[in-house]
């Protein structure tokens, strides 16, 4: 259990989102967000509810919300596309993810447990699935039909009319120069850092990937410029 | 009016202040003319006073600040109308293809059908369109999914994506902002068209990625580029569905009773560019996907849960997969049968389509036995322009029974079926169609 001070901390960081100020405007408890809102259905979660909670500065509810309601979210912005106030309880919900992030809070670290494939594929790639990530096996509940020809991955795949198409490990062929220029991004916006205080062997295994890749960028940067000068 | 309320009565539910006016029909007429004179429906609540984030990013590019990547006369556009009736323009040709990672993954068809339908107009690969590797996914699916990624990041990495659409031309001898890039996300286009309005509203966010942008050499002139339009690929649809009517429509769908399915990240998000078209659905509702379906002499089947999202929720069709399932088939695909009686739901949207294309069968489960063919609205306008179910729409990636559809169309879904296995074995040869030159699509001779 945070302390206060700790607690207070964690909503500073929020209200510091320059963000707050777009998401926020006034609360008249209406509902109407809470009305409209899909997981509202099916969670304890309340878009109302966490409007009312930043609004009152109720610091030890909002750290409350943090441990497992704004997780229930689907992100779909019916309730910012609802409220008469404009506020954005979606948004205001994406604020607060990313400073339970910040603060390595233990909710964060079991939901991205499972995003442990995706979040792999997103950093090295740039690409955020792939075919071979869709297979049956992966998902039984989506039925024996998944599919409606059988056949080889890779066979299936290059019968797709657009070159960029044709791969299994990426949705589409990635030049790895852009995959260079996503590390940057990485690195320098602190998602690494995110990564690491969220799950440090991911993190390691996504170092190690990216290191290799930029050699061999720098390998194939090397080669044209060798080819380029015998040409000339 | 008398000013002390009766003790009772009132009118339609609203008090006993309320009471009728024993106005002549005439004389009721004249009272509220000026009401209807005054307040339309897509001025009345924010029209006249929100801030249109083009205005102002104008401005920064007259100050010098950035660099608008401008919808030109060489780019065909047409002008659509959004939610407050403001103009919107649309570019027609010169297209870059912002692909779609849960597209391409996943409903390669989507694209595909995309493609071919701008060959079938006359649009030359090279020229009026480019599908090319130098491009990632905007990254927003894992952002409102996990949590992981920033607005610097999602800024970052739209304004690397959209660098490239404006410098792309290049190597085929175009000028900078030849190709013109069209979002084919949902939540692509959503996001980035909230990054764009920060970007433009918040200087110091413009100043830590222009730092970042400048290391990667993906700025003009020492300048940052952003889009005169965020334009989704349903928008160009829209706009063109006259033309794919005239020009290519070979099928009769006039029997077909379809809904749609409008993705929440298209009208939901920075909700005033979203197009509206007072000739589908009146107007109330967002026009895209409908508006082509409607053009194709569809029956459009209205329904009551219209508004609601599919279930989706990001992380939850990875982790959190009972509510996904619960939500699409309680939501959507049990009100478009049982109310709608629907043969089909087009989306327009990549989340969209798979949630509802995977999650029909779980519904054994718990007695909940209803299917229903799902697809993109490009590919139903493809299949009645007389492509491929498989070759070209890629059908054969779909769960849903879709080809129920094909069928009423009055295509044969086994004779495409066999075409495609005797097709399959040309692939394994090497002997492979394609619907450009293959050679366009290399941005640099080494994928990741």
């Amino acid at each position: 259990m945070a302390t206060y001070a700790e607690m207070q901390e964690i909503f500073d960081d929020i209200r510091r989102d320059f963000r707050y100020e777009h998401e926020l405007n006034g609360c008249l408890n209406c509902g109407i967000c809470t009305a409209t809102c899909p997981s509202a259905q099916f969670y304890d979660y309340s878009p109302r509810e966490i409007v009312q909670l930043l609004w009152t500065e109720n610091v030890e509810q909002v750290y409350d919300a943090m441990q497992e309601k704004i997780w229930a979210c689907a992100q779909c912005m019916t309730c910012a596309a609802r409220c008469p106030f404009k506020n954005s309880p979606g948004g205001l919900v994406s604020i607060m993810r990313e400073v339970a992030i910040k603060h390595g809070m233990q909710s964060a670290k079991d939901v991205l447990r499972p995003f442990g494939r995706v979040m792999l594929k997103l950093i090295t790639t740039g690409n955020q699935l792939s075919p071979d990530m869709i297979q049956p096996d992966h998902f039984p509940d989506w039925g024996p039909n998944i599919q409606k020809v059988e056949g080889d991955l890779k066979i299936l795949r290059k019968a797709i009319p657009m070159k960029t198409l044709q791969t299994t490990d990426t949705a589409w062929e990635v030049s790895l120069k852009t995959s260079v220029e996503m590390y940057t991004i990485w690195e320098d916006t602190g998602v690494l850092q995110q990564l690491e205080m969220m799950d440090e062997n991911l993190f390691d295994v996504i170092e190690d990937f990216i290191e290799e890749k930029r050699e061999e960028y720098e390998e194939w940067v090397e080669e044209q410029e060798e080819a380029k000068a015998d040409a000339d | 009016m008398n000013p002390t309320p009766p003790a009772s009565g009132g009118i339609a539910g609203h008090g006993a202040f309320f009471q009728p006016t024993d106005l002549a029909p005439e004389d009721a007429r004249k009272a509220t003319a000026w009401v209807e004179k005054v307040i339309d429906k897509r001025s009345v609540e924010l029209g006249g006073r929100m801030d249109d984030v083009r205005e102002h990013m104008f401005e920064l590019e007259r100050e010098g600040e950035i660099i608008v990547h401008r919808i030109t006369d060489a780019h065909k556009p047409v002008v659509a109308r959004t939610l407050f009736g403001w103009e919107k323009k649309i570019p027609t040709a010169q297209l870059w293809h912002h692909k779609s990672c849960g597209q391409c993954g996943n409903i390669p068809g989507y694209p595909t059908s995309l493609l071919w339908t701008m060959n079938e107009l006359g649009m030359k690969p090279g020229l009026d369109y480019l599908d090319e590797t130098d491009q990632t996914s905007c990254t927003a699916w894992n952002y409102h999914g996990s949590g992981i990624g920033n607005v610097e990041s999602l800024a970052a990495v739209f304004l690397r994506n959209f660098h490239q659409a404006y410098v792309s031309g290049h190597k085929l001898g175009h000028p900078p902002g030849h190709f013109y890039p069209l979002v084919h996300c949902g939540t692509s286009f959503g996001n980035y068209k909230e990054v764009r309005k920060y970007l433009v509203e918040n200087a110091t966010l413009r100043e830590r990625v222009k730092k970042i942008l400048g290391k990667l050499g993906r700025l003009v002139d020492g300048k940052l580029v952003l889009p005169e339009e965020v334009v989704h690929y349903s928008d160009w649809v829209h706009v063109m569905r006259n033309d794919i009517v005239t020009k290519l429509q070979k099928i009769d769908v006039s029997k077909l009773r379809v809904t749609v399915h409008m993705a929440c990240h298209y009208y939901k998000m920075v909700h005033e560019d979203a197009i509206y078209d007072p000739e589908v659905l009146g107007g109330n509702r967002a026009a895209t996907g409908t508006g082509v379906a409607q053009a194709l002499g569809a029956q459009i089947i209205d329904y009551s849960t219209w508004y609601d999202c599919c279930g989706f929720g990001f992380r939850h069709i990875i982790s959190e997969r009972e509510f996904t399932r619960s939500f699409t088939i309680d939501r959507k695909i049990k009100v478009a049968r049982e109310e709608a009686n629907a043969d089909v739901m087009l989306g327009i949207d990549t989340g969209c389509i798979t949630t509802m294309d995977k999650n029909q069968w779980i519904g054994k489960a718990h007695e909940q036995e209803y299917s229903l063919p799902i697809m993109a609205d490009i590919q139903f306008a493809a299949l009645a322009c007389g492509a491929d179910p498989l070759k070209i729409v890629q059908l054969q990636w779909h769960a849903s029974p879709c080809e129920e559809l094909v069928e009423k169309m009055g295509i044969s879904w086994s004779d495409a079926k066999k075409k495609f296995e005797a097709y399959l074995q040309e692939v394994k040869a090497g002997r492979i169609e394609y619907l450009y030159d293959p050679k366009l699509a290399d941005s640099m001779s080494r994928a990741a």
